[in-house]
């Protein structure tokens, strides 16, 4: 991999906690990478697994997802239940071959702005550290 | 363990009969060689085909939901009747993961246990004792399975052709039944999953490789899904266009994501009855991706599924304290 | 069939807020080569009102259906352009948002990199937008009712504006009376009027009201439901009197056997109670509770050979076999009013707060001061061997606030002034002591606030710029040290008595609260509200308003102003009777779904059943969508396994392209 390979990685985040926690950091002018393109969602819970499959498949290098902390979902559970889904899912891709540095997930509420870009930080530089993602990406057939 | 067909077939024959009872499905001998087929048992003379030996590997269950419900004609009444259906330990595993989900109703089915003592692989038994078109009788012989044909009988030990997922069933008796034909049979000691093992112990890479090599030559068949038991959605995302989760065309990309997915739809869910693997035409050891995932789900998250009828089901429940140490 | 989408963009400039790092030009002429794009502009402030004209003339010159706004979060606009477009005729759904403000030019410095963001951003976004449906928001009704969580100052004026505006309110107080911290403090800065003369009244009203239900020594349990329509449960401890016949009279509080054995919690536990007690003479409801933990009959099942207080209660009103109630109501709305806990001083031990009974909290010294107070308002300390009068007093500022070191990092906004209160206070009582009081900043930043502190100086109270480090004793004197740092002058300086002015912090046991309405807490731990600036008084929950210290430290006049703020905000259903309802809910596809209920026993909100439908002739259970009640999460849509329930808005047909836009394949 070459030294300046910079990463792409698609965030999901929660819209109670995680987006008003990245939208913190912009309200705080906390500076962090630019490679992470966040997709809102309602709830962490909302994200199929199978999402990060196929953000992968779609050209990401890394994925990250981020929900409010255990207990202060906007919708009391979701974030468990992602917690569940995703780490089968986290268990399956490193199975089949899925470097785990590929995929995150975190706990970011509102008020965690740095903690936010703590994340980001650690996610873009795992990418980074486990290069372009060939795998299973799906390549443009030049007909 | 002896089987007693006499018993089997008369069971049969009066369950078949039954007024309530649309049909009963069990094994019968196939055409050739070691297959055996379904028997779709509709009275009771046509009990008298049905067999259970080492060779019924198939998993009945999926015919439970692989039925299509045909639209009824106008004025016409929807066929109620219950369908019987003979399972042996890992089958009935489906059968009551059936009933988490609501894929069947306990009252649509009557179900015959067949308490089993580990069936054979034959693909492993052809490659040692090549087929024949005459069809092949097999028995189970204490520590031995029994091969008879030409009228000859055949010592094999057990452990040479013993399927892998019996070499690692914790079920061997039916977790639910209307009926249990035999005694239970006792369970013996579980093999270690090695082939689980061997990939765990490579790195990341190793296991690209080894699932690239896999991936590579699956031909998008859908042959693992059709069999499940318990993939039976009337309308598959894998089969979708919008949205489109999987593109249609058969190359790396697209046959790793289909393959990822139905892992991953199986988790929580798999019973390990190992069909999948079996009608694979590409050999993809896919019971090795569904074996991990139902390790992961008994060791970290401590469930079973298709042993409790009235659990909740793994994917739409949560414990406060499931593990998360995986998270930032 | 749907029009074909023709999309306009429109990126903001947002003055120099993002076009200093975005090159919004270059996003324009980007945004214009993407697919189904017919227009792509930008402007200063799309926000403003030209800003909305422009979009609205394009939409009617061009015939724009689809319009993508990149700007700041929607969390800010959304709303703005909902309404702009809609006014314009195109539905308000048809909106997607780019984020390029919060999440793109504020966090990065290089324009390169925030414009090729910026760009992904903006084609996620028209990816999005094409395949959005319309949606239609619907009406509910709402109950005209509200809830009214604590009964200090503000939640007492919350429930008498909305009773006097003739909706039932429910005032719900966890102690025996309401009156809160306020009705603890003796005078109030800086018009030094007396904190219970002010206060009682409201309190009797609050009580009396015919439209407020009050609900004391009670704790809500659970709150379902949603705007308009919460199903509030309501546990009414036992006080083992009986509310309707107990007079008030005390009879029973002077006969008890454990007479004034116990720390009152109003007098900060400098005064004591007995078993059987009212916590002020004030209090309202005036009804006596018994403390079940230390009453003699209901802790040890036996009280002498019969409970004295049942034998003097002429009234017959003790009931030693009360149980706690459970009453049931609806509200359309929900004011949390739960106030604050002084700073435990205990925190920091190098005040003695533990060791030395002549180191006292601000609290306590409301006490001390007070005429109806545990000394009769004599402010006296006991020097090993009498009680004295004190002669040099010293009273520290910001304890517990403005120190990370306990976790606090924000101003508690009151101590300066309560601070500077007691310091005149002190003098009028002991117009011969030394008082002196310990600062790092004074911040008298209210309405004759500046003018008080101006007062206190000249009534002979001394300001020493320090924070102390240590508090120590050395014969019968307590030992501050510290340094002046105006002067660079190390200090022992030795005093009588110290009064910590201890900060506010979050409730310990907000978290109850908390979870009953799924609210957030801000960094400081106290509740979070829906914007700092513009929705103060609004939570992330519909429906749900704080009122008070509950959502930061304030003084009285800013709770007063707020809890007026609180309650007509949550008028505002109440007097519509209606309120819309979320039009982003989950859908079923019912040909496709297979009856597995995962989505049931997910849904938090029960808001999915399962219902018999007929598929050609067979009767098949699918799951359909109470709208009500869906809240539009999607966890329910993560584990369809055949992608049969979708949640508007979300939908995998609509994120998946959002993915393959941010992917862009190499």
């Amino acid at each position: 991999m070459s030294a300046n390979f910079e990463p792409n990685v698609v965030a999901f985040l929660c819209n109670w906690c995680s987006y008003a926690g990245a939208d913190l950091a912009g309200t705080s002018r906390v500076n962090y990478p630019s490679n992470i393109q966040i997709i809102r969602v309602m709830c962490s819970g909302r994200v199929n697994p199978l999402y990060v499959m196929n953000a992968l498949q779609q050209g990401a290098d890394g994925v990250l997802v981020s929900g409010c902390h255990p207990g202060d979902c906007h919708y009391m559970e979701g974030n468990f239940y992602a917690r569940r889904r995703l780490g089968m899912l986290k268990d399956l891709m490193e199975f089949v071959g899925v470097d785990p540095k590929r995929f995150h997930m975190s706990w970011v509420s509102a008020s965690e702005g740095h903690k936010w870009k703590e994340v980001v930080e650690k996610t873009v530089e795992d990418a980074k550290e486990a290069g372009p993602f060939e795998g299973f990406r799906r390549r443009q057939i030049d007909w | 363990m002896k089987m007693d067909l006499e018993q089997l077939r008369k069971t049969a024959a009066e369950v078949a009969a039954r007024e309530e009872v649309k049909y009963l499905v069990g094994w019968k001998q196939g055409t050739y060689g070691y297959r055996v087929a379904p028997a779709f048992v509709e009275d009771a003379a046509g009990a008298a085909e049905l067999i259970f030996s080492p060779l019924c590997t198939a998993n009945l269950a999926t015919y439970l939901t692989l039925a299509e419900q045909l639209p009824v004609p106008r004025g016409g009444e929807p066929d109620d009747r219950k369908v019987a259906l003979m399972v042996k330990g890992c089958d009935s595993r489906a059968v009551t993961q059936l009933l988490v989900e609501k894929g069947i109703e306990r009252d649509e089915v009557v179900v015959i246990g067949c308490p089993c003592p580990g069936v054979v692989d034959a693909a492993l038994l052809a490659e040692k004792y090549p087929e024949t078109e005459e069809p092949a009788e097999m028995k189970w012989d204490g520590e031995n399975f029994l091969l008879i044909r030409g009228g000859e009988e055949t010592k094999i030990a057990r452990n040479e052709i013993l399927a892998e997922k019996c070499r690692l069933c914790r079920y061997p008796n039916p977790v639910v039944s209307d009926i249990m034909l035999g005694e239970e049979v006792e369970t013996w000691d579980l093999a270690e999953d090695e082939g689980v093992q061997e990939l765990e112990n490579r790195d990341v890479d190793g296991r690209a490789e080894y699932w690239a090599e896999q991936f590579d030559k699956c031909v998008r068949c859908y042959s693992c899904r059709n069999v499940c038991p318990l993939c039976y959605c009337q309308d598959c995302i894998l089969d979708r266009l919008n949205p489109t989760w999987v593109n249609r065309s058969v190359n790396f990309s697209e046959n790793t994501a289909f393959n990822i997915a139905r892992a991953f739809h199986l988790a929580g869910r798999c019973i390990e009855c190992g069909e999948c693997e079996r009608v694979c035409p590409a050999n993809i050891p896919l019971g090795k991706l569904n074996r991990k995932l139902a390790r992961e789900v008994r060791d970290k998250y401590d469930f079973e599924p298709g042993v409790d009828p009235d659990a909740e089901p793994f994917q739409a429940s949560f414990k406060p304290d499931d593990p998360e140490d995986f998270i930032l | 069939m749907t029009e074909k989408p023709k999309v306009g963009v429109y990126i903001c400039h947002c003055g120099i807020n993002i076009s200093s790092t975005v090159d919004v030009d270059a996003v324009a002429e980007f945004a214009q080569k993407l697919p189904n794009v017919k227009v792509a502009r930008t402007y200063s402030y799309m926000c403003s009102d030209p800003g909305q004209v422009l979009i609205k003339k394009d939409i009617e010159e061009q015939g724009l259906n689809r319009i993508v706004v990149a700007s700041c979060s929607p969390r800010m606009h959304e709303p703005t352009f909902r309404k702009a477009i809609s006014e314009a005729g195109v539905n308000p759904y048809f909106l997607e948002m780019a984020n390029i403000r919060e999440q793109c030019s504020w966090v990065h410095e290089d324009i390169e990199e925030g414009t090729a963001k910026a760009e992904k951003l903006v084609s996620a976004s028209v990816a999005k937008v094409r395949l959005l449906e319309a949606l239609e928001t619907k009406e509910v009704d709402a109950e005209p009712a509200a809830l009214v969580i604590g009964a200090g100052i503000a939640g007492i004026q919350s429930a008498l504006d909305i009773a006097d505006a003739g909706f039932k309110v429910y005032l719900v107080e966890k102690t025996p009376s309401v009156g809160g911290r306020m009705a603890q403090l003796d005078k109030t800065f800086p018009t030094l009027d007396c904190s219970a003369c002010i206060l009682t009244p409201k309190m009797v009203d609050a009580a009396s009201h015919p439209n407020i239900e009050l609900l004391s020594y009670s704790e809500v349990e659970e709150i379902k439901g949603f705007v308009g329509n919460f199903d509030v449960r309501v546990r009414k401890k036992a006080r083992y009197v009986d509310f309707d016949k107990c007079t008030g009279c005390g009879d029973c509080a002077t006969e008890c056997r454990v007479k004034d054995r116990f720390p009152s919690e109003f007098d900060q536990g400098m005064g004591k109670r007995s078993a059987i007690y009212l916590p002020f003479p004030q209090a309202v409801p005036a009804k006596y509770t018994i403390d079940p933990e230390n009453c003699l009959y209901l802790s040890r099942g036996k009280c002498g050979k019969s409970p004295k207080c049942q034998d003097v209660c002429g009234a017959g009103a003790i009931s030693f076999d009360q149980e706690d109630e459970f009453v049931e109501f609806k509200v359309g709305a929900v004011i949390v009013a739960t106030g604050f806990d002084p700073f435990d001083a205990s925190r920091k031990p190098e005040y003695g707060y533990d060791d030395y009974p002549n180191v006292i909290t601000g609290m306590e010294m409301e006490r001390l001061v007070s005429a109806s107070g545990p000394t009769g308002g004599k402010v006296k300390i006991f020097n090993g061997e009498e009680e004295i009068e004190p002669k040099e007093v010293a009273l520290i500022k910001c304890v517990g606030s403005r120190d990370t070191s306990v976790g606090n990092e924000y101003c508690s906004r009151v101590c300066c002034m309560y601070v500077a209160k007691q310091a005149h206070l002190i003098r009028d009582k002991l117009p011969d002591a030394n008082i002196r009081i310990y600062y790092m900043d004074v911040r008298a930043f209210g309405k004759g606030f500046e003018e008080f502190y101006d007062r206190v100086r000249r009534e002979n109270v001394r300001y020493i710029r320090g924070n102390p480090s240590e508090i120590f004793k050395r014969g019968n004197k307590l030992v501050v040290k510290v340094e002046d740092t105006l002067t660079s002058t190390p200090l022992e300086d030795e005093v009588d008595m110290v009064v910590l002015g201890v900060g506010l912090e979050p409730r310990a046991d907000m978290r109850g609260v908390m979870d009953l309405l799924r609210l957030s807490q801000s960094p400081d731990g106290f509740f979070l509200e829906a914007h700092p600036k513009l929705r103060p008084v609004d939570t992330a929950t519909d429906g749900v308003f704080l009122a008070g210290c509950a959502q930061g430290p304030k003084d009285i006049p800013d709770t007063v102003a707020q809890a007026k703020g609180a309650a007509a905000s949550a008028m505002i259903p109440l007097a519509r009777g209606k309120v819309t309802i979320n039009a982003q809910v989950a859908t079923v596809n019912e040909a496709t779904c297979r009856g597995c209920s995962f989505c049931v026993s997910i849904c938090p909100y029960t808001a999915i059943e399962m219902v018999t439908v007929n598929r050609f002739g067979n009767e098949v259970e699918v799951a359909r969508v109470n709208e009500a009640l869906c809240k539009g999460c999607g966890s329910c849509s993560a584990a369809c396994l055949s992608d049969s329930i979708q949640p508007k808005s979300f939908r995998d047909s609509q994120i998946l392209p959002q993915i393959a836009a941010l992917g862009v394949l190499k």
